[in-house]
């Protein structure tokens, strides 16, 4: 019946229009994780062919960005500033979605909008100040100057987050509580925030994804090899003068993303509905 | 100004806590401790090999020194601006080009140093001197510069029987042939500093300049300047193609390895990396001597020095540590042995050195007769001066010649560029 | 008022302790106390950075060197350089090209993805990930993909026809270089207004659909009169974020083009970086990003109406 096979047509053509979208988002990584696997030799040769590895693939970009560079080093500071960063946002953002959620006091509407309009200010209107002053209380070139600063943008963010999913934590479920004795703070621990675990997992996942996506913050307040980030030793460690090594700059760019590939991966979830709690909450 | 004695009041404040928590009187302890702060050399080898002379250093003379290595360009600019504000950070670094000219007065005087290694090797040649003697003084030591070098391919030019060319003039006669044959000439005009790496030279050649000596008078609009327009633009038209205007620092490099440009201009890297590499044209690839003009054979070099910061409390030491590396003939030696002809000696009883000899394509880096200088030359790179070149006026103005500007225009562009530059 | 004295086992210690506990408790105090962190961190790392930034503009500043005021000289010079009016050509072009484009195929995917699909799940994980993974790093692959030797995108131009070999040089020419930029920020930007959107389509009650399918409107007046209105302040949100976003981008410049060629694709940002950095003229680099400051303003302000109009 025709009727019913315009459905099923319906369906596939859907399905194909999704190609090209998929195509365009999937496609560069594609071709960054074959380029880090080619061989030197058909890497740079004009004639080869782009999409495909036809003289075998090699490991020696990644041994190489491993064990001739601080590739590793990077790495373990990135994962430090986002932990740490993570941590202090999340809980100072859990605090403050909390007090604007449910509390009221002298300023609440001031200090909601002022937060608000703080997580609109650029960074790339803040770095060069911010660099004076992190040059003045020492801490130029320093990681712990990324932990000192990330939190302004990430903690804005959480609180915005979780202030949504605070809302859906029913009142009444506190205020019994309270009756039966609880502190205010008592209740936060022991009744919201179990409610609230999806919010806090969406905004610690979140800030240690933006935390690691961070790049200006870090490219200025960090410079020598040790204490620079995953993203910007890549970017700038792997070219030396007029040499791009190519390979390795591919098979960094690839292994820089792979703690927030895994985190991605398992928690993807919480990502979907941590952007959708953001438009919609 | 406010904001500067709160950071004065910070850092007194926490020097004077840490020397109180260490309980030891600061700078005359027992162990002396010296730090340095160094680029990623080009050739990785040298940087081992540096690690390895620091280590000797500790066991002779018991100053421990601890080397940082950075990016250079954008991170380690950055690093020196974080210092200087600071007044903390490193003992020593190793400075690019005319960067003593930038912080002048942060860096300590140098000069009894360079003399004694100039008696020992003889004089810095002029890039290094320029770049490094600032208003009199030496504000770094030179350590070794890494030049512009003519960059062919010998077998194409073996197979059509061209000559090597000794003058621009002659390489604009090889470089017809050469794009008849389809490997055109390649040099870039755009905005990046290899563009300006090659047209300083050729401007230098037929007795140019941008800027006088006194540092103020522009002196872009003459004659020579006429003359290096002209001969970019038969260049332009006859031997090269339209790509050079888009070209990026590591076009001309990826132009020659892959077999199509025929000539480039460039730091001895696109052979390095070819051969490396094993690109089926590092055989072919070959140096000749710097070209020259009617007034004088002259090119660009990138010397590189080493400083002393005013606030370090290790002055002496860190002097030491410069006699040791450079002014010891055999560690000196050793070193630019590591560096692959990438990082050659400035000193002229040491022009003719063992490291040539390592690859009978390095013959003709030897240079003899050659001028080098850094970008600017002759006025004092103050930071007028370098403004003009960051902001690449001199490729600009060729750009805009090659591409329809009449030449009068567009010298008559720069020239007013570049005294906005001067007046601030 | 909650009953507490009997109840709570007062701790074997001082009564100041309890005291203290129950003063704590007092929304007026327990309030402020748990927004102080939070508003110490922005006050000292965001407001006064702000100032700054704010007098660093209106002085000389160098790196390393004392400064002194100038006033608006700054602001006013800059129009004297051919770099910064590019720059602000650029971040207007940039920014209007990226941010419609992202409308529109953001509400072509986002209907898409509405739809009964097969392996949703795993679709969506994969429209997500540009947005996921670190820019600076995705923005190396699509280098590498407009390289001028090597692009993969000349190579299949080339090989399916559309394009004469060599293929442009992205990166190097002026208009070229921008239209790369521009892809990038779509191809990075795109996942968040697709999802976005799908959230605001989602919540659109069905019955709105049943009932105007009822009475006979096709799927085109369906969409104009009831998806599209109903998506206003979704779409709201979603563009006023991604136009602050957008126009004050950094990574993907300043990885793909360092700003270049010849500043047609310099941002605010990317500029201020070199100005005030690389040649150390702080007080030209902040006055260069404070011109990002009015666009803020008017976001904030058209945010703060329109969005909390719409939200409470």
């Amino acid at each position: 019946m025709t009727v019913a096979r315009r459905p099923m047509l319906g369906k596939v053509a859907r399905h194909l229009l999704l190609v090209p979208f998929l195509a365009f988002a999937l496609f560069p990584f594609y071709h960054m994780t074959l380029t880090s696997l080619k061989q030197d030799r058909e890497l740079y040769d004009r004639h080869a062919v782009p999409l495909i590895i036809k003289q075998g693939p090699t490991i020696e970009h990644y041994s190489k960005l491993v064990w001739d560079t601080e590739f590793l080093t990077w790495t373990k500071n990135s994962l430090l500033v986002a932990a740490l960063s993570t941590a202090i946002s999340v809980v100072l953002g859990t605090i403050a979605a909390y007090a604007l959620a449910r509390m009221k006091f002298f300023g609440v509407t001031a200090f909601g909008t002022g937060i608000f309009v703080t997580y609109l200010v650029p960074t790339s209107l803040l770095f060069l100040p911010l660099a004076q002053i992190i040059n003045w209380v020492g801490l130029g070139d320093s990681k712990w100057a990324l932990v000192l600063t990330y939190p302004t943008f990430l903690v804005p963010f959480c609180t915005w987050l979780l202030i949504g999913y605070f809302r859906t934590v029913p009142k009444e479920v506190e205020e019994c509580a309270m009756v039966d004795g609880a502190t205010r703070i008592q209740a936060l621990w022991r009744i919201v925030l179990p409610m609230a675990v999806p919010g806090l997992v969406c905004a610690a996942l979140f800030a240690f994804t933006l935390s690691w996506n961070e790049f200006i913050y870090a490219l200025t307040f960090t410079s020598s090899s040790e204490q620079i980030t995953a993203s910007v030793g890549v970017t700038t460690e792997l070219i030396r003068g007029d040499i791009y090594f190519w390979g390795s700059l591919m098979a960094g760019a690839v292994l820089g993303s792979v703690p927030i590939v895994i985190l991605y991966v398992v928690f993807l979830d919480y990502y979907v509905s941590g952007l959708t709690a953001g438009a919609i909450k | 100004m406010q904001p500067v004695s709160r950071r004065r009041f910070l850092t007194t404040s926490a020097g004077l806590a840490g020397i109180l928590a260490a309980g030891v009187p600061p700078a005359r302890g027992q162990q002396r401790e010296i730090s340095y702060l160094c680029w990623n050399n080009f050739a990785p080898a040298s940087d081992k090999k540096l690690a390895e002379i620091a280590q000797r250093f500790t066991k002779d003379t018991g100053i421990k020194l601890k080397i940082d290595h950075i990016s250079h360009m954008g991170p380690q600019q950055a690093k020196h601006a974080a210092e200087v504000q600071t007044q903390a950070g490193h003992d020593l670094v190793e400075m690019r080009m005319h960067v003593p000219w930038l912080y002048e007065p942060q860096l300590v005087d140098v000069s009894d140093v360079v003399v004694e290694l100039e008696k020992k090797h003889g004089k810095a040649i002029s890039s290094a001197y320029e770049a490094s003697h600032v208003k009199g003084v030496w504000r770094a030591v030179p350590q070794y510069h890494g030049m512009f070098v003519c960059t062919y391919r010998e077998d194409l030019f073996k197979k059509a029987s061209l000559k090597v060319p000794d003058t621009w003039e002659d390489l604009y006669t090889v470089g017809k042939e050469l794009k008849k044959m389809g490997n055109p000439v390649g040099i870039p005009i755009s905005q990046n500093f290899d563009s300006i790496s090659t047209a300083s030279p050729v401007l230098w050649s037929f007795g140019g300049m941008e800027v006088d000596k006194d540092g103020k008078t522009v002196k872009i609009n003459s004659p020579a300047t006429v003359q290096t327009i002209e001969w970019y633009k038969k260049m332009y038209r006859d031997c090269m193609e339209a790509e050079v205007l888009s070209w990026s620092d590591s076009s001309n490099n990826e132009s020659i390895q892959q077999g199509k440009a025929g000539w480039v201009h460039n730091p001895v890297s696109a052979y390095i990396v070819a051969r490396n590499r094993k690109l089926v044209t590092a055989d072919g690839i070959n140096h000749h001597r710097s070209l020259a003009g009617p007034s004088g054979r002259h090119e660009t070099d990138v010397p590189r020095s080493i400083g002393i910061w005013k606030f370090s409390k290790n002055v002496d030491a860190s002097k030491e540590w410069i006699r040791y590396f450079i002014g010891k003939r055999e560690v000196y030696d050793e070193y630019i042995m590591s560096g692959d002809a990438f990082n050659l000696p400035v000193f002229a009883n040491l022009q003719d050195h063992p490291v040539f000899k390592t690859d009978p394509k390095y013959a003709t880096l030897r240079g003899e007769g050659v001028q080098y200088h850094t970008y600017g030359w002759p006025a004092p790179p103050s930071d007028r001066v370098q403004l003009i070149t960051n902001s690449y006026i001199l490729p600009n103005m060729i750009a805009k010649a090659v591409t329809g500007t009449s030449t009068k225009d567009a010298i008559a562009w720069a020239e007013n560029e570049m005294k906005k530059m001067i007046a601030g | 008022m909650a009953v507490r004295a009997d109840r709570i086992p007062i701790p074997r210690g001082r009564p100041l302790v309890a005291r203290l506990r129950s003063w704590m408790d007092r929304e007026t105090v327990l309030g402020p106390v748990f927004v102080t962190p939070a508003l110490l961190l922005l006050l000292l790392l965001v407001a006064y950075p702000f100032v700054m930034a704010l007098y660093f503009s209106m002085s000389n500043a160098f790196i390393g060197r004392p400064s002194e005021f100038i006033g608006i000289r700054n602001f006013v010079k800059l129009w004297d350089s051919d770099a910064f009016r590019q720059t602000f050509q650029n971040a207007f072009v940039f920014t209007g090209i990226a941010v419609a484009f992202k409308i529109v195929l953001g509400i072509v995917l986002a209907l898409l993805l509405n739809e009964q699909l097969w392996l949703k799940r795993l679709i969506r994980g994969a429209v997500l990930l540009p947005w996921v993974i670190p820019t600076a790093l995705s923005t190396l692959g699509w280098w590498w993909m407009f390289n001028s030797l090597y692009s993969v995108v000349n190579w299949t131009g080339i090989a399916t026809g559309l394009m004469d070999p060599p293929g442009p040089n992205w990166l190097g020419q002026k208009y070229y270089a921008m239209a790369a930029v521009i892809t990038v920020n779509v191809w990075r930007g795109l996942p968040f207004f697709a999802i976005t959107i799908l959230a605001g389509l989602v919540a659109i009650p069905k019955e709105l659909y049943e009932a105007a399918e009822a009475d006979g409107a096709g799927a085109n007046a369906r969409f104009w009169h009831i998806t599209l209105p109903l998506l206003k302040p979704v779409l709201a949100v979603v563009v006023l974020f991604s136009t602050i976003l957008t126009f004050s981008d950094f990574n993907i410049v300043y990885v793909l083009t360092h700003g270049g060629p010849i500043n047609s694709t310099h941002l605010f940002a990317t500029l201020s970086r070199m100005i005030g950095i690389d040649t150390g003229r702080i007080g030209e680099g902040a006055a260069i990003s404070l011109y990002l400051f009015p666009l803020l303003v008017f976001v904030v302000w058209a945010q703060l109406r329109f969005v909390r109009k719409q939200a409470y």
